[in-house]
């Protein structure tokens, strides 16, 4: 009985991530980056001076955030910083920091502003790879060793499939799917909590953080705050 | 906030009728913090700014140190031609309300003010409210926002101003893509305008209560709090390097001056007021704060050097006592997912240089004295929602017979025979040591219960006996509930 409803989970889960990827959020990132929205220089300056101004606050000098309970913006991928901002904006992104936090933020900006902002991110030079407290290393060590075997070959047993497959082999992120390499491991955790319990919707990553057990997120985040 | 140990060093010599209404209302608490109001602004909870209030997160020393300015809802603006803003008014207004019931429970209880007996009943009331703030907080235009709040306190029955702070601020970015903030604060209360909770306004304890007895503080730990206002000027690079200085002068608010002969409480800054301060006195700071990872850790200094009237009938002329404070302060904080800790201290050491009263006899024996305070304490928060607080303060000075053992409050011109004692030193010491813990619940965010305990170890001078009429130093040790919310 069990071992039937862990295979429906699963195959649900397959099928979501199957289905997913052929529908709709993929098509408005595609549409995205087909058409990458040009950012006038007066909007480039106001990006830059409320990054450095304000969003550094959390986010940290050029988007690298010091606190790892917030997230490294440098280098990510416009397109997703900015679907990101209208999430929050439109308050459909739920979970909690994003709730308490970025729906006040990016209350009052502008369509025009949110695309400066995700321009400028992007452009940062992306997270240095953050060296892990002495007294964790080794444990750290272990995590990520698990969790390269997760995201380049997935965990066949409960049906994850690889994170390589869509975030690119380095992590970098691609037109479609935003870059993880460089983040901070205790957002990524966090996030994939978020995924796997639904406070944060997103189709695709719904299904694949369902089947995901707390030591895989912690894994597979510890592998990706060591990539560059 | 934090006045009960900051008895004024004036008010503590020139002590005479109204010690009764000092004992149980000049000491009383100013809390000025977390404020809904913000997050109505913002559209941020309140874990965006702090631990859990009234601790201050990095947002939430940015949020203030740039003016208040973050805004979510609607705004009533107007643009010129020219592409200028000329208004930007929140259009629902940033007031709020700031509760706070309290019951304490002192150890052993106050003497009777007229029959000499240890039976008042101020022991052990229910305060409904011990405070009921109003509050304007946040943006009034661009660069420009204010943190002001109206305080009804039920010791002294009545409305008064409390920490207010107008403030100016803009930031620009350097040539190496560095934020700078600079701004003007005008404020009613030396270290209003800082970010840490080091300081005194809102530092530690944040919530004494009402009827805990008083002892002796420096000067800039809240002595002067509403009596005197001035701009302070400040600076802060890169998130990192904080700067300050300012002036205070005299404002005319007169909560202090009892009594007044033609107009009563509330009158003009005249001879019957023991904190009216001459000119401008200057007041500094300087803090630098790292961050790494989930902490941060900051080290800083300020200090003030106020020129003080003696009051007490002696016209505002001629010389003044003069106090010089310098100190030292230093937060490390922790801030992760599920928990937080804070641990933080400050040391004030202050010279007095009496040369208005000196050994003249005006109530004190020595031509300078010292004082000087120390507090530390560590906080512990679970999910923003259980917390324990362990501190230590420790009161040190110079022994002066007639300044901390002159006749208390209970010796009565109709009745020489009743006893003196609780706020008199038989040794004319005010070495004090208080040790202060407290268990916490905040079921949500802008709620919080907190029972408190203080026990002291030491009370002006000795453990035992220490006013020489048989109350020893942990007959002051008070229990005390506080339910705290803001709205």
């Amino acid at each position: 009985m069990k071992s039937t409803k862990i295979k429906m989970t699963v195959l649900a889960a397959a099928a979501s991530v199957v289905m997913s990827w052929l529908s709709a959020p993929v098509a408005s990132a595609q549409d995205a980056a087909a058409a990458p929205p040009a950012v006038a220089p007066a909007d480039r300056d106001w990006a830059e001076y409320k990054a450095i101004t304000t969003c550094r606050w959390c986010h940290g000098p050029e988007g690298n955030s010091i606190s790892p309970i917030y997230p490294a913006l440098a280098g990510q991928k416009a397109w997703y910083i900015l679907e990101q901002l209208q999430a929050f904006k439109a308050q459909t992104r739920r979970d909690p920091f994003a709730m308490g936090i970025m729906w006040g933020m990016a209350a009052q900006l502008t369509e025009t502003q949110m695309i400066a902002l995700a321009d400028y991110y992007s452009k940062q030079k992306p997270p240095f790879a953050s060296k892990p407290a002495p007294f964790q290393g080794a444990m750290i060590a272990r995590e990520a060793q698990q969790g390269k075997s997760i995201y380049n070959e997935g965990i066949a047993a409960t049906g994850v499939p690889p994170c390589s497959a869509c975030h690119q082999a380095d992590a970098g992120g691609n037109d479609q799917f935003p870059r993880l390499a460089g983040q901070h491991a205790l957002y990524t955790i966090k996030q994939l909590i978020a995924l796997h319990n639904g406070t944060r919707e997103q189709a695709v990553m719904n299904g694949v953080a369902a089947p995901l057990q707390r030591s895989d997120m912690m894994a597979v985040a510890y592998y990706l705050e060591s990539l560059r | 906030m934090a006045r009960f140990n900051s008895f004024r060093f004036n008010a503590w010599y020139s002590r005479c009728g109204a010690l009764a209404l000092v004992l149980l209302g000049l000491v009383c608490a100013h809390p000025a913090q977390a404020l809904p109001i913000f997050a109505r602004q913002t559209g941020l909870a309140c874990l965006a700014c702090h631990t859990v209030y009234p601790e201050l997160t990095h947002f939430g020393r940015m949020f203030k140190l740039n003016g208040y300015q973050l805004d979510n809802g609607k705004d009533i603006t107007m643009i010129t031609d020219e592409g200028k803003q000329i208004l930007a008014l929140p259009a629902v207004p940033n007031l709020g309300l700031f509760v706070m019931l309290g019951d304490v429970q002192l150890a052993k209880a106050l003497p009777d003010s007229n029959l000499g007996g240890y039976t008042s009943l101020s022991n052990g009331g229910v305060e409904l409210p011990q405070q009921l703030s109003l509050l304007y907080g946040g943006k009034i235009a661009p660069h420009f926002g204010a943190f002001a709040q109206v305080t009804y306190d039920f010791s002294v029955d009545t409305f008064n101003i409390d920490n207010s702070d107008f403030r100016f601020a803009d930031a620009i970015v350097l040539p190496n893509k560095q934020p700078f903030t600079y701004g003007v604060s005008l404020n009613n209360n030396p270290t209003v305008e800082d970010p840490w909770n080091t300081t005194p306004a809102f530092g530690f304890p944040y919530v004494p209560p009402e009827v805990a007895v008083p002892y002796p503080g420096p000067i800039i730990n809240a002595g002067l709090a509403y009596e005197v206002a001035g701009p302070v000027g400040y600076i802060l690079w890169n998130e990192q390097f904080y700067a300050a200085f300012g002036a205070y002068r005299h404002a005319q608010n007169g909560s202090n001056s009892p009594g007044n002969a033609i107009l009563g409480e509330g009158g003009p800054v005249d001879s019957a007021t023991s904190t009216a301060v001459e000119g401008w006195n200057p007041y500094w700071r300087v803090a630098y704060e790292y961050d790494f990872d989930r902490y941060t850790a900051e080290v800083g200094t300020y200090g003030s050097y106020f020129k003080i009237y003696p009051g007490g009938g002696t016209a505002l002329a001629g010389p003044t006592n003069n106090f010089t404070d310098i100190a030292e302060d230093f937060q490390f904080q922790f801030i992760g997912e599920n928990n937080s800790a804070t641990w933080k201290g400050t040391y004030v050491k202050e010279n007095q240089a009496l040369n208005a009263t000196g050994p003249s006899g005006l109530g004190v024996s020595n031509a300078t004295d010292w004082l000087s305070y120390l507090s530390t304490d560590f906080t512990y928060w679970y999910k923003r929602r259980y917390g324990f607080t362990t501190g230590y303060l420790s009161t040190k000075g110079s022994t002066d017979k007639l300044l901390y053992d002159a006749s208390g409050p209970y010796t009565s011109p109709n009745n020489p025979l009743l006893p003196t004692g609780v706020v008199n030193s038989a040794n004319g010491n005010p070495t004090t040591d208080a040790w202060i813990s407290e268990l916490m619940y905040a079921p949500w965010l802008n709620l919080k219960i907190v029972l408190q305990y203080t026990h002291y170890s030491k009370f002006l001078g000795a453990s035992s006996n220490y006013d020489g009429v048989g109350r020893n130093a942990s007959d002051n040790d008070t229990t005390y509930l506080l339910l705290w919310f803001a709205m």
